[in-house]
């Protein structure tokens, strides 16, 4: 038989300081933010009105994700005002996502030969807190802005007390019943969008592992085909994670100022 | 037959019949994003970003058989 790597569904412990557990999943988080934080020094100090190779390659990423965030949201400012969280979520993924690339990354392990590092999003945990953390933001803005409004796009009694004669009261009830379903819609979206993050990286770190395990002569090449497609896979689900994001939260805001706007 | 058979089945098949959906819509996506491009070149960037959004989000159904297929491997 080969020897397939032992795979387990979550993070592997590594630590334990009072009750909480340190994942391999957490460093790597951790490791990824200072990446980042280093990146961003980095390009600032050179930042500069004549660019450097660099700070081009990011003013690139930047403005290609600010200009499709404005068409979600219809207005410049309003994109801007979301562009800081979604393009830290955006650009967080965008490394995690390749973080095994790093090499050597994969081997290092501890004395109880658990990895030491794993790709963060192959941990149900973020993909899911980065989820609730942008519909919870969503739901609150719009509730904070037109609250009676929001809370009516959901629990649909308009139309029943505007009924003038007793034909209107099918079309009056299949509002209010389709106004439920969207309280499902909300509970699928969490769902969906935490699940497609984590489901495509965990498949794709397994894939490489069964590929890499298989016998002796499939470790070195063979593989190299599947890791090209994790990494396309994982620049098309960082970008799709925050495009959905931004479109939850577009969508969820547009539903309130449009009912404002009609009357 | 042992549970673990059962187990085993259950996963692969519900991986192979969870892709089948998936398959055909992100099939019919591309294909008329495609047909959309040849017919308006122009417009080509702004279609294939929506297309990958599309294709992502009729994706989703193939992850959650993904996902039950390795809750059942896995987990239980």
């Amino acid at each position: 038989m080969a020897n397939i790597p032992e795979i387990s569904l979550p993070a592997e412990t590594i630590a334990q300081i009072g009750p909480f557990a340190i994942s391999n999943a957490m460093i790597a988080t951790f490791t990824t933010s200072i990446i980042i934080l280093v990146l961003a020094f980095l390009i600032r100090r050179k930042a500069g009105i004549i660019p450097s190779r660099m700070q081009v390659a990011f003013e690139g990423v930047l403005n290609f994700m600010l200009d499709k965030m404005e068409i979600a949201f219809g207005s410049r400012e309003k994109a801007l005002k979301f562009f800081p969280l979604i393009f830290t979520i955006f650009i967080f993924f965008l490394i995690a996502n390749q973080f095994t690339l790093i090499p050597f990354v994969e081997s290092i392990v501890t004395e109880d030969g658990v990895r030491l590092f794993r790709n963060p999003a192959s941990d149900y945990s973020l993909p899911i807190v980065l989820t609730i953390l942008i519909l919870v933001l969503a739901h609150v803005l719009a509730l904070a802005s037109h609250p009676i409004r929001h809370i009516g796009n959901f629990i649909k009694i308009g139309p029943i007390l505007k009924i003038k004669s007793i034909k209107d009261l099918p079309m009056a009830l299949l509002d209010f019943f389709l106004g439920l379903l969207d309280i499902v819609g909300e509970v699928a979206k969490l769902a969906s969008l935490s699940t497609r993050l984590f489901g495509n990286m965990f498949a794709g770190s397994i894939i490489i592992a069964i590929v890499a395990g298989l016998s002796s002569y499939t470790q070195f090449v063979v593989p190299i085909p599947f890791l090209a497609l994790g990494i396309l896979s994982g620049l098309v689900q960082a970008f799709v994670f925050a495009m959905l994001g931004t479109l939850f939260i577009s969508s969820t805001l547009n539903a309130v100022a449009d009912t404002n706007n009609n009357q | 037959m042992e549970a673990e058979t059962f187990k085993l089945l259950a996963a692969g098949l519900c991986m192979g019949l969870g892709a089948i959906g998936p398959g055909i819509g992100e099939g019919i996506v591309g294909g008329k994003a495609l047909e959309a491009m040849g017919r308006n070149p122009k417009m080509a960037d702004k279609i294939f970003t929506n297309m990958i959004v599309a294709i992502a989000l009729a994706e989703s159904t193939a992850i959650y058989s993904l996902v039950v297929a390795l809750i059942i491997l896995f987990v239980f």
